[in-house]
């Protein structure tokens, strides 16, 4: 365990001392700001449905930026070098990363909590489903970045694995879509159930459902561990 | 009980391609081996499979009596290495560098300061202890891809190339604190610079084309080769036309080159590596020769080297 603190140390340093977190932060924040005002003031919604939806697509897009760089400059950079050849083992490597992103997804959650601030003040907010909302945004968050940092795994430039990422995670986002277009009923669930936009839009409506719990977790570990793969496949 | 380092029949191929060729030896206890051969002689690919980086294809090695592919975290704690580019992180300050790398070696949180103060001190940081490490020169660079290969005081130091690229005072700084690791560590360090090895190494291994061509003392060497001693003395003409003769009549003389294109004559004679043959051949002709000078050369490194490799290709 110690091993993955050292990485996760790292980690968190390196993230705030490169103009990327800021940006990132700063990015998502204003944008999920801006919708809740315009949700707010403009529409008269005072639910955080709308946010949440908004996220989720700003999370898709905006992590990528975050895992890019996990691996692909410790490739660019040679540090990579050290990091294989230090009493670590390649899980604790990838467990260390991952959490320092996850980090950088818990501010980013955090710093939207300051719109909980007049949505309680003004109106009645049903908290269980702010709460699961929360949870699924997390999820989607975790599964983005678990993905991104497999795709980081793989590449030395970290643009390649921005837009990869990107693509992959669009992919999943929209996938649901393609289920108006199939008259196999299989393939109709099929692309529904592994939509990240259906399963995240059940959370946001405050159903926390076990297997969309389930398809989240399985696909991050499944990334993680093609992850701790290809760092054992690069020897 | 096993050597720090032990390599048997270690092979690495790509595709084809073999880099590394069954190469076998071993470094002994507090010993400093040198890593000699020409770029792309293997040497790298070498050092990462001792290091854990990359994985043979065949063969074993271990250190400190660990299998590197089946206890790599075991070996990986009695390894300091440190790559030809030395791995460092741009955005942390020199200390903070060293702390992650000591906390991933896991020094304990009570014996992190001394070790801190220790390898800055061996590595001569102290000026630099406090600054960003993209603020750094080359020299230092170098300096603190060692220091981090030092922390944890593992067994088996890995150098490889530590003097590449610096100029010729940090070359000389650098070789006086590899020098020094010696007494508490097994180094091997690689290099094609052939000066460092014989200032720094007690064997040298002599690497081409992913082969072990040969390893040794410096003065082992020089014996393996023995063809390479060879006496050169300047003779003033008109003496008998029978030199050459004379000459190859001294026991301990191999054979005999004269230029008499011009005088004074040059005539190269090769001798056995042993015995004192330089008095044994002034006696020959000096009485009917005018001797003008005679020198004996002892085979170079880089003599051995060239023979090695000359034989090899």
């Amino acid at each position: 365990m110690s091993g993955v603190l050292a990485v996760y140390g790292k980690e968190i340093k390196l993230y705030f001392r490169s103009p990327i977190a800021y940006f990132v932060l700063a990015v998502f924040l204003l944008g999920t700001g801006y919708f809740f005002s315009y949700n707010l003031f403009v529409s008269g919604l005072a639910t955080m449905r709308e946010t949440f939806q908004n996220m989720g697509l700003l999370a898709v897009i905006l992590l990528p930026a975050v895992s890019m760089r996990l691996f692909a400059t410790e490739y660019s950079a040679g540090t990579y070098e050290l990091l294989a050849t230090l009493p670590l083992a390649p899980w604790e490597v990838v467990i260390g990363k991952y959490l320092g992103a996850l980090t950088m997804l818990g501010l980013m959650a955090l710093g939207t909590m300051l719109d909980l601030v007049p949505l309680y003040l003004f109106g009645a907010p049903e908290t269980t489903t702010i709460i699961s909302g929360y949870l699924g945004f997390l999820l989607l968050g975790s599964t983005c970045l678990a993905i991104g940092q497999l795709c980081s795994s793989l590449t030395q430039n970290q643009i390649v694995a921005a837009l990869v990422t990107v693509s992959i995670l669009l992919g999943f986002w929209f996938v649901g879509h393609l289920q108006s277009f199939q008259t196999v009923q299989f393939l109709r669930e099929l692309f529904l159930y592994i939509s990240f936009a259906w399963h995240f839009g059940e959370f946001i409506e405050g159903l926390a459902r076990f297997e969309s719990l389930a398809l989240f977790v399985l696909f991050s570990v499944g990334a993680l561990t093609l992850n701790v793969c290809a760092l054992e496949w690069r020897r | 009980m096993p050597h720090p380092v032990e390599l048997h029949s270690l092979t690495k191929t790509y595709g084809e391609r073999t880099v590394v060729d069954r190469v076998s030896f071993h470094v002994g206890q507090g010993e400093i081996v040198g890593f000699l051969g020409p770029n792309g002689a293997g040497k790298t690919t070498t050092l990462r499979m001792i290091a854990g980086y990359l994985a043979p294809t065949s063969g074993q090695v271990s250190v400190a009596g660990h299998d590197v592919v089946r206890s790599p975290s075991a070996s990986a704690s009695a390894v300091g290495y440190a790559p030809e580019r030395p791995a460092l992180y741009d955005s942390f300050d020199v200390l903070g560098y060293l702390r992650f790398v000591a906390r991933a070696k896991r020094v304990h949180r009570a014996d992190m300061a001394s070790q801190l103060d220790r390898v800055v001190a061996a590595c001569r940081l102290e000026a630099v202890a406090q600054s960003d490490v993209y603020k750094l020169s080359k020299g230092y660079r170098q300096r603190l891809g060692l220091a981090q290969a030092l922390l944890g005081q593992p067994e088996v130091l890995l150098l490889d190339e530590p003097t590449s690229g610096l100029d010729p005072g940090q070359i000389s700084e650098t070789r006086e604190v590899i020098r020094s690791f010696g007494s508490d560590h097994s180094v091997l360090l690689s290099t094609h610079i052939l000066p460092e090895v014989t200032l720094l190494c007690d064997r040298i291994a002599i690497l081409h084309h992913g082969r072990l061509l040969a390893i040794d003392s410096p003065s082992g060497l020089g014996t393996a080769v023995g063809r390479a001693n060879r006496v050169e003395l300047q003779v003033a003409p008109g003496g008998p036309p029978d030199l050459k003769d004379r000459l190859l009549d001294v026991s301990g003389v191999v054979r005999v080159d004269i230029d008499d294109r011009q005088a004074p004559y040059s005539v190269n004679c090769a001798v056995e590596s042993s015995g004192n043959v330089e008095a044994a051949i002034a006696r020959a002709i000096s009485r009917d020769w005018e001797l003008l000078s005679l020198r004996r050369h002892d085979p170079s490194l880089e003599d051995v080297f060239l023979h090695y490799v000359e034989s090899a290709a």
